[in-house]
Formats: structure tokens, C-alpha cells, sequence
């Protein structure tokens, strides 16, 4: 992960004639591409975390090796597929080595809070949803929030879920039961 | 075999996503929704995330995109740096390693007393009967089983708090 860098270490090691490091993307365009993408990728990463902290981190990360990947990218939407699939992977790896402290448990509301004067049904309903996703895998997560929330198409979710596109149907259908559910939807048969 | 996806899927997600549900949608969207499985979750699950998404963006600190250029420089210039310094270490360990074998197989082939210390361990090692020696294993490991069993603790324990502590920085 990126150290925290003090300005003074970044002055200090400034002063170094050092050729640039080889990146895969200019400094103006990977500023412009940043500020297009990093608000959602850091909202995906908390989503999927349930840690803000711990997506604070994983940003950081995610664009650093975004950058030393030596890729082509043929599109816009390939290179925000490949950034995606990189926070993916480094939240998989994350909650393998248990570096997620509690998921949810304190996270959850830190990621609703919204400095706003909302009415109580809204939060209300925000803290719901946060807490039926802290139900879900971490998985069935990260396909709704691509689906639903970034409005992907099955083919990327299931290129930055590392999936094939033809097991994506019946993984989305049974995740959006399960959280539909949870948000206190019953099957369509069962209501009336 | 169970359904899992509907041909009006798209736009259900496409008319929650774009804000327009329930007032400005046609009313058989609105009919068909009320009656389809799929397109009911999809509708309640899109709306629930859409909302989530806006407020989760408007709570979302992120560092300045030149910042991060910044700091991703000055990493890659130290990774960039241990990278290149790597082989000469490795060199130097291999050289070392070669210099003390180098060294010990002078030694070896010139002292007589080394020469004759090493023939015997090799007969007392051959020599050795371990099932005669099982009982007074088993007595000692009797009497001073605690402090035995301490030892090795011990030994087991320190190595793998040091590489645990090492793994963590």
C-alpha cells in the first residue's frame, strides 16, 4: 500500500534526478481519468469492504498498480473494467489475510453518513440497505453493486468479477433474491 | 427449469436508474413490474442501490488526482530502486556462501585432529542402539518432563513469533 507520504519526504526524494517511472497513462490523463472514476471506485470498495478506512487504503492501491500495469487499453470502459477488476482483487485479498476488522459492524453507518439534514425515513431506509448487504457474500456484493449501483453490463461484471458471463445470470438472479428479501421484498407469489 | 432473467429487464433497471420510476413510465411497464418476480427485485433492488450509490459518492473522500500522481511516483522511484539493488545482495549472499564452503573444505582436507574428530562421530553415530536408549529417554522425559516440554516450546515458539512479527511489519 502507498506509504503515507509527508509533503517533506515527497520534497526530500524530489530532489532526486530520477527518470520518471515507466506508467502506463500520462499525468494529465491519468488526472483526468482519476477524477472521473476514483469517487465510484472508492464507493464500491467501501460497499463490498463494508470498511471505509479499509477502502481509503484500497484506493490508494488500486491506482498505483492500475499504473504500473503494463496493459493496452483498447476503450475507456476496458481501462475502468481493468481498474474495477484490480479493487476486486485487492478486497478478495484483503479479507483473506482478515484485514477487514469487523465488516458492517461499526462501518456500515460511517458509510451512510451523509451530511445532509435527511427525514428519518430516508436514513432509515439507507441504513437498511446497509445492513441487508452485510448479509450478502462479499461476492453477491460486488455483482449487485456493479449491476445496480455502476449500471454494468453482464459481460464486465462478470470481467471484473473474474467470472464466466454465462454463470453471471443465475449468481445475479439468486443475489438480487437474497437481498430483495432482506429489504423486506417477498416473492411477487407470495405478496397480494 | 426456474427463470432467472425477463426480456423487460433492461428497461425496468434502465427507467430505476434514470429516476423516472413509478411517475414517468408507461403504465404496462408499471403492470408488467407489479406482476413479474424478476422484474419486481430488480425494481426494488435498483432503486435501493441507485440511492445508496449517491449517498455513498457524497460521503466519499478521495486524495487529489495530483497528489495521487505524486505519490505514486515516489513509490515506483523506491520500488524501482530496491528492485535494482536486489541482485547485488543476492550476489553477495551467494559469494559469501561460496567463500565459506570454499574455506571449511580447505580446513577439512588439511587439519589431521578435524579429520580424526569427524571419524569419530561418524562410529559413535553408527554405533548408537535406540532401543537401548528408549528407557532412560523415557525416565528423564518422566522426571523432567515440564521443563522438556518448556524447551521445546520454546524453540518452536520464538522462531515462528519472529517470522510472525517480521510477516506483520
Amino acid at each position: 500500500m502507498l506509504r503515507d507520504t509527508t509533503f517533506d519526504d515527497a520534497s526530500r526524494d524530489c530532489t532526486l534526478d530520477d527518470a520518471c517511472p515507466a506508467f502506463v497513462m500520462d499525468e494529465e490523463s491519468f488526472r483526468g481519468f482519476y477524477d472521473r472514476t476514483a469517487r465510484g471506485v472508492w464507493a464500491y470498495l467501501a460497499r463490498v469492504t463494508g470498511d471505509r478506512q479499509l477502502a481509503d487504503d484500497l484506493v490508494q492501491e488500486t491506482y498505483y498498480r492500475f499504473l504500473r500495469a503494463s496493459a493496452n487499453y483498447e476503450s475507456e470502459t476496458h481501462r475502468r473494467n481493468s481498474l474495477y477488476r484490480i479493487a476486486t482483487n485487492l478486497a478478495r485479498d484483503a479479507r483473506r489475510r482478515s484485514l477487514i476488522r469487523a465488516p458492517f459492524s461499526s462501518g456500515g453507518e460511517d458509510i451512510e453518513r451523509v451530511p445532509s439534514a435527511d427525514h428519518a425515513g430516508t436514513t432509515e431506509r439507507k441504513t437498511d440497505v446497509t445492513r441487508a448487504m452485510s448479509h450478502l457474500k462479499p461476492q453477491e456484493r460486488a455483482m449487485l453493486w456493479l449491476a445496480y449501483a455502476e449500471g454494468a453490463s453482464h459481460r464486465e461484471i462478470a470481467d471484473v468479477l473474474g467470472l464466466r458471463p454465462a454463470s453471471l445470470k443465475p449468481l445475479l438472479f439468486r443475489a438480487r433474491r437474497r437481498l430483495a428479501t432482506l429489504l423486506g421484498r417477498p416473492p411477487i407469489e407470495e405478496r397480494s | 427449469m426456474k427463470r432467472v432473467e425477463c426480456e423487460f429487464e433492461a428497461e425496468v433497471l434502465s427507467a430505476a436508474l434514470q429516476s423516472r420510476w413509478p411517475d414517468r413510465v408507461e403504465s404496462e411497464l408499471r403492470e408488467h413490474v407489479a406482476s413479474c418476480a424478476i422484474c419486481s427485485d430488480v425494481m426494488a433492488v435498483a432503486v435501493a442501490l441507485d440511492e445508496a450509490r449517491e449517498d455513498t459518492h457524497a460521503c466519499a473522500v478521495v486524495p487529489d488526482s495530483g497528489r495521487m500522481w505524486w505519490q505514486a511516483q515516489l513509490r515506483a522511484r523506491r520500488e524501482a530502486a530496491e528492485t535494482a539493488g536486489r541482485p547485488i545482495t543476492a550476489a553477495q549472499v551467494i559469494a559469501l556462501a561460496f567463500a565459506v564452503g570454499l574455506l571449511g573444505a580447505c580446513f577439512g582436507a588439511t587439519s589431521k585432529w578435524f579429520q580424526a574428530s569427524l571419524g569419530w562421530f561418524g562410529s559413535s553415530i553408527a554405533g548408537l542402539r535406540i532401543p537401548a536408549l528408549l528407557p532412560s529417554a523415557f525416565s528423564l522425559l518422566a522426571e523432567h518432563g515440564a521443563l522438556v516440554l518448556g524447551m521445546a516450546a520454546v524453540v518452536l515458539l520464538v522462531p515462528a513469533a519472529v517470522y510472525f512479527t517480521m510477516l506483520r511489519d
